[in-house]
């Protein structure tokens, strides 16, 4: 960084001719430094830089002074609160105003002589001791800045007579330089008085001030009363297109100078607030800074003035108890606790109470809920002029097609036994094919089956549109007149008789005159019916032994029949059982009216009825001759028993 | 696939009645196994089996159990081509039982349960084979049955009717009956 000498010339010399027309103009009102004008020649910065500071200070007292004096005038409060403290306020403001015009200034020289000439016009005193300090806050704090002015945008430059500097962040709506006042304000009142202390100490040192700033500081005209909320309107947002303008005093550059100190300037305050801030507190500095914004916008030419009135405003809160952030967080949550509490205590709506009947909720209260049901039966459709277009449509192109749903009678497929048995014929050949081609040729079978299927149809379709083709066309170049040819006509031939057919009478005829016997009724296992004589000794044996079968099998039945009947209905079966029968002859041998008779094998009598009838016939014979010989009944009568007689 | 490990090894015995059946058909035996299973396959001389065993070019590790049944099957008593059928395909099997599994016999009873089976110069049996689509051994008491799980099923409950005394043409009628309603399905 080199000087530029052409241009710091210039510097000196419009620095001179200000000075010294701000001494011929200003003198009768400020009192400023016993120079009359600044000498430049030959003299270094730094001591035109004395010089400037030591107009700048008397210039500065006075104005503190004045500002003082206004400020406890009551003829020029804008706000009908009665402000008791409003004195220290302003004392309090008019130390911020000069804090912030000091962080501004020394700000400045850090940008400024890096990039321009040190003769600068505007600001005046360095305060290299306090650089330092700010410094170290402002490069923790930067984002902060840097968000802010990302999120706004440089609308329009505020006007220079704004006691808060512009800052980049500012536009029509957002003032960073009022919002970190009244953030400051509020600060104040939480953290307590020690810390408002601290932070005056800061700034005890006051630095040379605007002159325009602290003339426009006098001009309290006009009040604008607080708007409240409901009653917002464009002008209160934004400024009105022209007037805005025409209040743009300063040059660009200086705006821009302006702003960027404003920024770096301001960055001091924001870390303060910011670090000890509740969350309260930024909704609380918009909701003021909005009402404050009613005052600000409306008047743009007084937007100077409403900063101090916004200081005085926002000191104002300060009127009620102090409490603390905790404390304030736990009223809240009491009140919350409360509330839910209330509600936990109260009676439920019907709503949450399950099972509701008509009684006991409201009149029609259903028809303002929205119910969820499931239906079990599927709605009718309803029935609209498109549905029955649609199935009139659909029913007049069936009638075209002529498509009726008719009902195909179903027809059993009867098979005949015959027929059934052909099927599978019995080789009793020892097979030529092995296993393995036997499978071969099954599995070629079935694959051709699929292949054979799918090119019939169309091999008939072609043909069929083959034919009819060329029949069109030999038609078509022969004179001669070719008859179509005669197509198949399918004549039906029935098996029958023609004495039948050719009878007027309707006979009514069966299978059987149509099909063989054996088609018939299947012919006889064992083949044809044999006489007695014709049967071979197999034949007779077989015969046998099916009449066992049969035997064998009827007494099964009956016995289990038996059984069953036992266990169903035990009176009945014990009647007729076997075990009934023997229990009552063993007793009826006990008493003795029958008598068993025991099988000793010898006797041919036991083994026959015949045999042993003749021989009871013999018996009596015998008997009638004793009897007429000797008239003895000597033999007794054996008796019989069921069981020795086989019957 | 290619083996896995050690190469593994089936071996099947020989008994001594078809030893010569074995060495008038080791071509028409080996060429299969090698050619189409890719599987080494040798007759131990001494220990009277024949070994099969995999190599690097078996592809198919089911090809050495599929090898080892066909040469089982041919050494039981099948025909080659017969056997061969278990070799093109998968889902045949090989089914044995005696006769006295069906109903204790002894003596003449089963001497004439087995003639039953076989019929007069093997009628019943080429019957039944015809029939069920399936390949029958009778060797003494001991009967093979060699094809598909349905048709094994057919061809043995026809070989039981026939032990338990049932006359062939009572059977035929019933395995005609049973082949034509499984016929039918497909």
């Amino acid at each position: 960084i080199s000087v530029q000498d052409g241009l710091a010339a210039d510097f000196r010399v419009l620095t001179k001719t200000l000075y010294d027309l701000s001494k011929a103009l200003g003198s009768n009102v400020v009192r400023g430094s016993p120079l009359k004008e600044l000498v430049i020649e030959n003299f270094d910065e730094e001591q035109i830089w004395q010089q400037l500071e030591l107009q700048n200070n008397a210039v500065l007292d006075f104005f503190k002074k004045s500002i003082a004096r206004d400020a406890s005038d009551e003829d020029l409060c804008l706000f009908s609160d009665p402000e008791e403290n409003s004195s220290s306020a302003e004392a309090g403001s008019d130390r911020e105003l000069e804090e912030d015009i000091m962080e501004v200034e020394t700000k400045e020289k850090d940008v400024y002589t890096k990039d321009k000439t040190k003769a600068k016009e505007k600001k005046s005193k360095p305060k290299e001791n306090k650089l330092q300090k700010y410094s170290d806050e402002d490069s923790d704090v930067d984002f902060d800045i840097e968000e802010l002015e990302q999120q706004t945008k440089i609308a329009k430059e505020t006007t220079l007579k704004k006691i808060q500097k512009r800052s980049v962040v500012d536009d029509k709506f957002f003032k960073l330089a009022e919002m970190e006042a009244f953030l400051e304000d509020v600060e104040k009142e939480d953290v307590g008085k020690e810390e408002e202390e601290e932070d005056i100490d800061y700034f005890e040192d006051i630095l040379s001030d605007d002159d325009d700033d602290e003339e426009e500081e006098l001009e309290n005209t006009d009040l604008k009363p607080v708007k409240s909320s409901r009653d917002l309107t464009y002008k209160d947002f934004f400024d009105p297109v022209d007037d805005h303008d025409g209040s743009v005093t300063s040059t660009v550059e200086d705006g821009q100078e302006e702003d960027e100190d404003n920024i770096t300037g301001n960055e001091h305050e924001e870390s303060m607030s910011e670090a000890e801030e509740v969350d309260e507190i930024p909704t609380e500095n918009i909701g003021s800074k909005e009402a404050s914004k009613k005052v600000t916008f409306t008047l743009p030419d007084d937007s100077e003035i409403e900063d101090s009135i916004i200081m005085q405003s926002g000191k104002s809160i300060d009127h009620s108890e102090i409490k603390s952030s905790f404390e304030k967080r736990q009223e809240k949550m009491s009140a919350k606790i409360r509330n839910l509490e209330e509600e936990l205590l109260e009676e439920k709506p019907w709503q949450l109470k399950g099972e509701v009947s008509g009684q006991k909720r409201p009149e029609n209260s259903l028809l303002e809920e929205t119910l969820l049901f499931d239906h079990a039966v599927r709605m009718a459709p309803v029935i609209t002029e498109e549905t029955t277009l649609q199935l009139e449509d659909i029913i007049k192109q069936r009638i075209l097609d002529e498509a009726w749903d008719d009902v195909v009678p179903k027809e059993k497929p009867k098979e005949e036994a015959f027929e059934y048995k052909k099927r599978i014929t019995l080789d009793h050949e020892k097979s030529k094919l092995s296993l393995a081609e036997i499978y071969e040729q099954e599995y070629l079978k079935l694959n051709q089956q699929k292949t054979e299927e799918e090119e019939n149809p169309e091999h008939k379709e072609i043909q069929e549109m083959m034919d009819s083709l060329f029949l069109k066309l030999d038609a078509l170049c022969n004179f001669h007149f070719i008859p179509k040819p005669p197509v198949p006509e399918v004549k039906i031939v029935s098996n029958l008789p023609a004495v039948s057919m050719e009878e007027v009478a309707p006979v009514a005829f069966s299978d059987a005159a149509l099909l063989a016997p054996e088609e018939i009724k299947e012919k006889n296992k064992a083949g044809d019916v044999k006489t007695d004589a014709e049967k071979t000794p197999t034949d007779k044996k077989r015969e046998r032994r099916k009449k066992k079968l049969r035997k064998r099998m009827k007494l099964r039945e009956k016995e289990r029949r038996q059984k069953l009947l036992e266990k169903m209905k035990p009176e009945q079966g014990t009647k007729l059982s076997k075990k009934a029968a023997a229990a009552k002859l063993k007793k009826l041998a006990k008493e003795g009216k029958a008598s068993l008779l025991k099988d000793e094998g010898k006797d041919k009598v036991l083994k026959s009825s015949q045999a042993f009838f003749s021989q009871l016939q013999d018996q009596v014979k015998m008997q009638i001759k004793d009897a007429t010989q000797q008239k003895k009944k000597q033999q007794k009568e054996r008796n019989i028993s069921v069981q020795k007689l086989k019957l | 696939a290619p083996r896995q490990g050690g190469g593994e090894t089936r071996r099947v015995p020989v008994p001594a009645n078809r030893y010569t059946p074995l060495k008038e058909n080791w071509m028409k035996i080996f060429t299969p196994v090698v050619e189409h299973l890719q599987l080494q396959i040798r007759f131990n001389l001494k220990t009277r089996n024949v070994e099969i065993k995999t190599c690097q070019e078996t592809k198919d590790i089911g090809a050495l159990t599929k090898a080892a049944d066909f040469v089982k099957a041919f050494v039981l008593g099948f025909q080659v081509e017969d056997a061969l059928a278990l070799i093109r395909l998968d889902d045949l099997f090989l089914e044995s039982f005696e006769v006295t599994d069906v109903k204790p016999l002894k003596g003449d009873h089963l001497s004439r349960a087995i003639g039953r089976i076989a019929g007069k110069g093997g009628k019943t049996k080429f019957t039944i084979e015809n029939v069920t689509r399936t390949r029958i051994v009778l060797a003494d008491t001991k009967i093979h049955i060699l094809g598909s799980f349905q048709n094994i099923k057919m061809a043995r409950t026809a070989i039981c009717n026939l032990i338990l005394g049932n006359p062939p043409s009572k059977v035929y009628g019933n395995i005609r009956a049973v082949a034509s309603r499984a016929a039918e399905r497909f």
